[in-house]
């Protein structure tokens, strides 16, 4: 019985290894390493002193990493609602039944596969003062301002919102475009023999039966919204005066402009966490869902 | 006399059902429909204006730049700006290296995820629901997060500013092997059983048989690879040092800023970058759609 159970285990070897390998040498050994660095003082070149906790403690006190992670909090705190709700609405004008639904569908989508940089810099072209395009167009209909978008603490969040949203709801109307999908046709018929309105419609059945999909969209929303960095950073690159520099960015900018790797993987450790549980959430609600 | 009646009422209740099904389906006529429509014809045109824009700058000439948008769509039009792109920039090396580095890493992922899925879905070996729950803790794993260390561990193996050091880090998908185990599961017993019985060895039935059942899982995940490797901004910006091998995402950036004053030839540059996508786009756009709903709500 031994015999034959290695006979088994020697067959799945080939199979199992080569994802085993890549996967604990590049996901779960730097779980690990990382503890390990938060633990020293560490420099782009070498390991220093073992420092024990002071990186933590340092961590704690330090006013820009309450600032920038507060940053990024806010900027999940922006963009989640919003974000949810323009998918929803993107879902429904794409889930109507015209000639012009692919049009519709395309449209909605097709930012989402756009690069990061190609995105931020048609953003940064469109909302330069003078020559922009938004610029332009707000003259154009009479208002005289000049509004430096990336000038201002406020429109400078107002413009890392919308470009991120115009840049990654299609992914999300297209959850909920599956959802909708997914509502049975009977529900509405039998309604409609009972006179229901389209509203009446909409609030008790096409709401109720999103519910799970939407719980999904939100929690993926905000575990995406943590981990922002890029188009920031090519946007505003965390101006004006950091009011925008989200927690990814300080922490690239202690590790590889201030050569703090150890405190750069300590502050990780935070980010680390908040995503764990979230992740944490969504994976349960997802199985919920499922079941 | 009595039949022929029943059939009256019979033909007559049909009628009224049917005329009463119409009346629904003109009530079901929504009378803001057209509101509705308008508007989505709205946003979907705001949506893709700006790139319709690049597209439309990016063949304006030389040096252009003007105030005026209705300029930005009448002629003169011409494609000087590929032409000077493609001769006096580093932006064909940069789609070389992203074109490798997706292609390599949609193809490894392939490899070793349908591997590892193989083994779990169908065959027998110790441990086994230990290592497919340790495979699933990846999935509660956030890269951006650990990405420090991993910078650490790929120095060790000397692989900064490599090849190896972009595509290596990014193969080992759990959610890939979830999803093809469940789609591996769903191969029908008897097929697997009769192979076998057949003599047939397990490389054999995964190559033979599981692996072309499975094309519909393989395709969604090649796709969403694809596009994230091509797209992937903060691992190429942290481990690439030398220009040669930027990709693209890691290389627009800083031509924009090089050519801060200009607008074409930046608008160029990005254009190019795009149009691949965009094509893949349109070529795939019923998988892409497909896989996310499978992807996204099943992961």
């Amino acid at each position: 019985m031994n015999k034959k159970l290695w006979a088994h285990d020697f067959k799945a070897i080939p199979f199992l290894l080569p994802f085993f390998v890549a996967y604990v040498i590049f996901t779960i050994l730097p779980i690990f390493k990382g503890l390990e660095m938060s633990l020293y003082d560490w420099t782009l070149v070498r390991k220093l002193d073992f420092v024990g906790l002071a990186n933590y403690k340092e961590m704690f006190i330090d006013p820009h990493f309450w600032r920038t992670l507060w940053n990024t909090t806010l900027f999940v705190i922006l963009t989640t609602p919003t974000m949810v709700l323009l998918a929803l609405g993107l879902a429904l004008l794409a889930n109507m039944n015209t000639k012009l639904q692919t049009f519709f569908r395309g449209s909605f989508f097709l930012p989402s596969i756009l690069s990061v940089a190609v995105i931020s810099f048609l953003a940064i072209f469109m909302l330069q003062p003078y020559s922009g395009l938004i610029n332009t167009v707000l003259h154009t209909i009479g208002i005289e301002a000049e509004p430096f978008w990336m000038a201002d603490k406020t429109l400078a969040w107002v413009s890392i919102v919308v470009v991120t949203l115009w840049w990654t709801v299609g992914f999300n109307m297209v959850l909920f475009l599956a959802g909708l999908q997914d509502i049975p046709e009977s529900l509405y018929e039998a309604s409609e023999i009972d006179g229901a309105t389209r509203w009446k419609q909409f609030r008790h059945i096409t709401l109720p039966q999103l519910m799970p999909i939407g719980r999904v969209v939100l929690l993926l929303q905000i575990l995406g919204s943590y981990k922002v960095f890029a188009q920031i950073l090519l946007i505003t690159g965390g101006g004006p005066g950091g009011a925008t520099r989200p927690l990814i960015q300080y922490i690239y900018e202690v590790g590889f402009t201030q050569n703090n790797l150890g405190y750069a993987a300590t502050m990780s450790y935070a980010l680390f966490f908040i995503l764990l549980i979230l992740s944490i959430i969504q994976l349960r609600n997802q199985r919920m869902g499922e079941s | 006399m009595s039949d022929s009646n029943l059939q009256g009422a019979d033909v007559l209740k049909e009628v009224s059902s049917q005329k009463r099904k119409s009346k629904l389906l003109e009530r079901n006529r929504d009378p803001w429909r057209r509101v509705k429509v308008s508007i989505g014809v709205i946003v979907a045109i705001l949506f893709i204006f700006p790139i319709i824009w690049m597209l439309f700058v990016s063949i304006k000439p030389n040096g252009f730049s003007t105030t005026n948008p209705i300029e930005w769509f009448t002629p003169p039009f011409t494609l000087a700006n590929y032409i000077d792109i493609f001769m006096n920039s580093l932006i064909l090396r940069w789609l070389f290296n992203s074109l490798i580095v997706a292609l390599i890493t949609t193809v490894l992922t392939l490899i070793i995820t349908s591997l590892a899925a193989f083994a779990i879905s169908q065959m027998k070996f110790r441990y086994k629901n230990f290592i497919f729950v340790f495979f699933l803790l990846g999935l509660m794993i956030p890269g951006e997060a650990t990405i420090i260390p991993l910078y650490e561990i790929v120095k060790s193996f000397n692989m900064i500013d490599s090849y190896a050091g972009l595509i290596l880090p990014m193969i080992a998908s759990p959610l890939g092997v979830i999803i093809l185990k469940s789609f591996f599961d769903g191969v029908p017993k008897e097929v697997i059983e009769s192979a076998i019985m057949d003599g047939c060895s397990y490389f054999k039935l995964f190559y033979k048989i599981v692996l072309p059942l499975a094309k519909p899982a393989m395709a969604a995940i090649a796709i969403f690879t694809f596009i994230g490797s091509w797209n992937n901004f903060l691992w190429p910006y942290l481990s690439i040092l030398s220009e040669n091998l930027y990709t693209l995402p890691v290389g627009l950036p800083v031509f924009n800023s090089t050519y801060s004053q200009a607008y074409v030839q930046p608008m160029t540059a990005n254009a190019i970058a795009s149009i691949p996508v965009i094509i893949a786009f349109f070529m795939f756009e019923k998988q892409i759609v497909k896989g996310i709903s499978f992807t996204g709500i099943k992961g």
